[in-house]
């Protein structure tokens, strides 16, 4: 005898042999009701559970930046300046490097060559941001594209230097800010143009920040050559707002150059002489990338302007940051 | 007893028991309620285990589900009271149910052995287990009819958790799930050799069902699905292993046919594919391990499939062309394809009866001579699990089980994506995002550069920057340099670390291999620069 599906649905279909059939009061009709409502509310459920439903939205933490004095909130939070922070270094050549002879504290690391202690370079101009890159900043970045930064990253205030950043996630912030700055209506002049002749927002090379920090009289700290608790944020236990020491005798006056954070700088780490080239002769070594100017945890040493650091491009630590430029590639 | 007798009186025709039931003592329904309540109870103080309550969802979720159990029980107490009904429970040992329950608990003790997972999920397992003995004896009292106490539960349970389970917070669907597999065993039923029985095998139903949802919904990445059909090879020799136990299925249940059949089917196409494109289709296998356990452990429940020899074979034939297809079916949708082996069982155990139709029409018409063989059915099967072992055998030997496969090896995508086989790039795009995943920045690199340049896949620069970035978070050199760069991307040999994992060969990372050792592997899969590095 043929038998045939039952499914508590008595009478339907195409019933070709008299068969005994479940019927409702055996259960299997509610039954399967249940069972399809079960399935269908998991299904609805899960439908909500799906990790990218939504496109893209802001990652948990990150709220549209607040209003800060000093800071523009209609140009994603940078300084309220005529050149939005960015500070003009003038073009010509500054001794780069360290040696013991004329600063005691000077590493190894410094030395320019097994013959020279020290090197010249020769720079063109550039403008490099007057403060370090705040965690405003950084979230009106991580608001506008999506970026997902580590969960620390923009949990302290938003005038604070924005830190547990890895080197890409800060040269992400200034590819964007390239493209951001080079599309908005209410850019300054000036930055428009050289975004129009191909400057770019970086990261700086070791170079352009060590000329930035020693400035035109060649000094061992921003300030001077001496040490000094007033003058920066280090040996402490956090980081500061920025700008939070005056800084007006410092080299274009620029802020925080030593202390605060430690600033990645987009050059490899590897032995001087410095060349702008690409690092491209150790590729199978591990990558590791110079950062600059010591931070609120370190001894007055590190915050030298000619302290060379080596940072993991992937660590995301609670004392380093960044800063950016705008320069010709 | 009673309940049968209930059901022929309204009309309906009973299903007859398998065995007997003996019902024991008096009928009291509170008393036989201690049974479900005591398991619900079990289950609410499994919560306290570290295992669960280190995780706010997952203590919620066995909350819920030993809550559920017990309203259940308060509810049907009440309605046992007012119709002066007996709950009635008779013992039901089942050798597919305690033997495949064995095989399974080797299974998950020699995977658990080699990925860790398994064992921290044992916990979990003692809680599904109480849920369903719970859950499957309310439902049979829900029903009227007498619970049959045995082992029922414990392959449904083993056999779902060895290809899908939820991530902790989503647990709660884990209940549902098995809930869903019970009730089609339930409430799913139609006649077959004059019995009213359940047509889906109950955890290939949940799992084909939750299958389907999760696919539609997105969110495979809900469960452990993938990690479970990727890390059974960690295990060694882990398809010599699946063919042992499955040889004590295939003796106990004579599942041969189907089990067998399915293999050769998929070693056949495999190698029909292979012979005609250049390249493997399982990309690393010519089965892989999880469907090996599937066609094994999951296709084979003797209930769901049909009773012939020939009627097995068409099985087997169907669910190995089906997880060729759907293999293919799935990827060709960017849908995980670790799904092939759970999608086909349902419709096939929908098809029995028709495969049982034709056998018979076959047989009626003479055209089956080797239905009536000579053997006794016993021997029958002890033919076929000869040439079963015969041909597993020339497969291991001829490389196409345990040991390195030609998929294994990157260098061969490149070879095979550089001269434009087919799939090959898709192929070659997988392995290296895969690889990328697991944090070997030689192959973010590359994946970078894959998107960046166009040449294997599409150009997407954001992808091709995320993989950048990956790279260079990883310490890999070039990756770092890359995102400098508007062009022209480096690349450059693996280093010692990504080869530990790029030369695992499905197995585990080769976390503790000497260096020299790591070269010369690394010069057998094809990587030149390994081999001039290892030359002395």
């Amino acid at each position: 005898m043929r038998a045939r599906l039952a499914f508590g649905l008595r009478g339907q279909h195409a019933v070709t042999e008299p068969s005994p059939v479940m019927s409702p009061s055996d259960g299997s009709r509610p039954g399967l009701m249940l069972l399809a409502l079960l399935i269908a509310g998991v299904g609805a459920w899960m439908f909500t559970q799906t990790p990218s439903r939504g496109g893209t939205e802001p990652p948990p933490g990150a709220a549209p930046p607040p209003a800060l004095p000093g800071f523009r909130s209609d140009a994603w939070l940078l300084p309220d300046e005529p050149l939005l922070g960015f500070v003009k270094i003038p073009e010509g050549p500054f001794l780069m490097g360290g040696t013991p002879a004329t600063d005691p504290g000077a590493f190894d690391n410094e030395r320019w060559s097994s013959t020279l202690s020290r090197g010249t370079v020769t720079l063109e101009t550039y403008y490099l941001s007057r403060y370090e890159v705040t965690v405003a900043q950084f979230a009106a970045f991580v608001v506008d594209t999506g970026y997902e930064p580590a969960a620390e990253t923009l949990a302290a205030p938003g005038d604070h230097p924005v830190s547990h950043v890895s080197w890409p996630d800060a040269l992400a912030y200034a590819d964007w800010l390239t493209g951001a700055l080079a599309a908005a209506p209410n850019t300054p002049e000036p930055l428009r143009q050289r975004l129009a002749a191909g400057w770019r927002v970086m990261l700086p090379t070791e170079a352009q920040w060590e000329k930035a920090a020693r400035g035109p009289d060649d000094r061992i700290y921003p300030w001077g050559d001496t040490a000094d608790r007033a003058r920066a944020n280090f040996q402490g236990q956090t980081t500061v707002p920025v700008g939070s020491y005056a800084c007006d005798d410092c080299p274009y006056g620029l802020a925080d150059m030593g202390g605060n954070v430690w600033e990645w700088t987009r050059s490899p780490y590897q032995p001087y002489p410095f060349t702008g080239d690409d690092d491209v002769d150790t590729l199978g070594d591990d990558a590791l990338w110079v950062m600059r100017g010591g931070s609120f945890t370190d001894p007055e040493r590190n915050l030298r302007t000619g302290t060379r650091g080596g940072g993991d491009p992937g660590a995301r630590r609670p004392f380093m940051g960044f800063r950016v430029v705008l320069a010709t590639p | 007893m009673a309940a049968a007798r209930k059901r022929r009186a309204r009309g309906g025709r009973a299903t007859a028991p398998a065995a007997p039931p003996r019902p024991a003592s008096p009928p009291s329904p509170l008393r036989r309620l201690a049974i479900p309540i005591s398991l619900g109870l079990a289950l609410a103080l499994i919560s306290a285990t570290d295992r669960v309550s280190d995780q706010l969802v997952l203590t919620r979720s066995v909350w819920a589900a030993a809550g559920a159990l017990l309203a259940w029980c308060l509810v049907l107490a009440l309605q046992a009271r007012r119709d002066g009904r007996t709950l009635s429970l008779h013992v039901v040992l089942r050798p597919q149910h305690y033997v495949q329950a064995m095989l399974h608990i080797s299974v998950l003790t020699y995977w658990g052995y080699h990925w860790r997972p398994v064992y921290d999920h044992a916990w979990l397992l003692v809680a599904q287990l109480l849920f369903a003995y719970a859950f499957d004896m309310l439902l049979a009292w829900s029903r009227r009819e007498s619970y049959g106490l045995g082992f029922g539960p414990f392959p449904i349970i083993f056999s779902t958790n060895l290809f899908l389970w939820f991530r902790d917070d989503w647990f709660y669907l884990q209940f549902l799930m098995l809930a869903a597999g019970f009730m089609g065993k339930a409430f799913v039923r139609w006649e077959r050799d004059g019995r009213r029985t359940h047509i889906f095998n109950p955890s290939a139903f949940s799992l084909g069902l939750f299958s389907v949802v999760l696919i539609a919904t997105g969110t495979t990445s809900l469960t452990w699905g993938q990690e479970i059909a990727s890390t059974l090879t960690l295990a060694p020799r882990i398809y010599l292993f699946l063919f042992a136990i499955g040889l004590v299925a295939m003796y106990a249940f004579s599942i041969t046919l189907v089990a067998g059949t399915a293999a050769i089917v998929l070693f056949g196409a495999s190698a029909l594919y292979s012979a005609v494109t250049g390249v493997p289709y399982f990309i690393d296998s010519e089965i892989p391990s999880a469907v090996f356990l599937g066609l094994h452990l999951l296709v084979t429940d003797p209930s769901t499939s049909p009773r012939t020899p020939v009627g097995k074979a068409v099985f087997g034939l169907g669910y190995g062309l089906g997880v060729f297809l759907l293999y293919a079916v799935l990827g060709f949708l960017g849908v995980p394809t670790f799904y092939d082996k759970l999608l086909g069982v349902p419709l096939l155990n929908l098809s029995v009866r028709w495969i049982d139709r034709m056998v018979a029409r076959l047989r009626e018409g003479e055209r089956l001579p080797l239905v009536d063989a000579p053997l006794a059915p016993a021997q029958t099967n002890l033919a076929f699990m000869t040439g079963w072992i015969l041909f597993f055998g020339a497969m291991t030997l001829a490389g196409a089980t345990d040991g390195r496969h030609r998929g294994d090896t990157l260098p061969f995508w490149e070879m095979t994506c550089g001269e434009g086989r087919a799939q090959a790039c898709e192929r070659l795009l997988q392995i290296q995002t895969n690889y990328c995943g697991d944090n070997a920045g030689w192959a973010c690199n590359e994946l970078g550069r894959y998107y960046a340049e166009g040449v294997v896949v599409t150009p997407d620069p954001d992808r091709a920057r995320a993989a950048f970035a990956q790279a260079c978070e990883l310490r890999f050199q070039a990756g770092c340099l890359n995102l400098l760069r508007p062009d022209d991307w480096l690349s450059s040999d693996p280093r010692p670390i990504d080869y530990r994992l790029l030369l695992r060969e499905a197995g585990p990372n080769l976390v503790d291999m000497p260096e020299p050792a790591l070269l010369t592997r690394a010069c057998a899969h094809g990587w030149r620069s390994a081999c001039g590095d290892s030359t002395p």
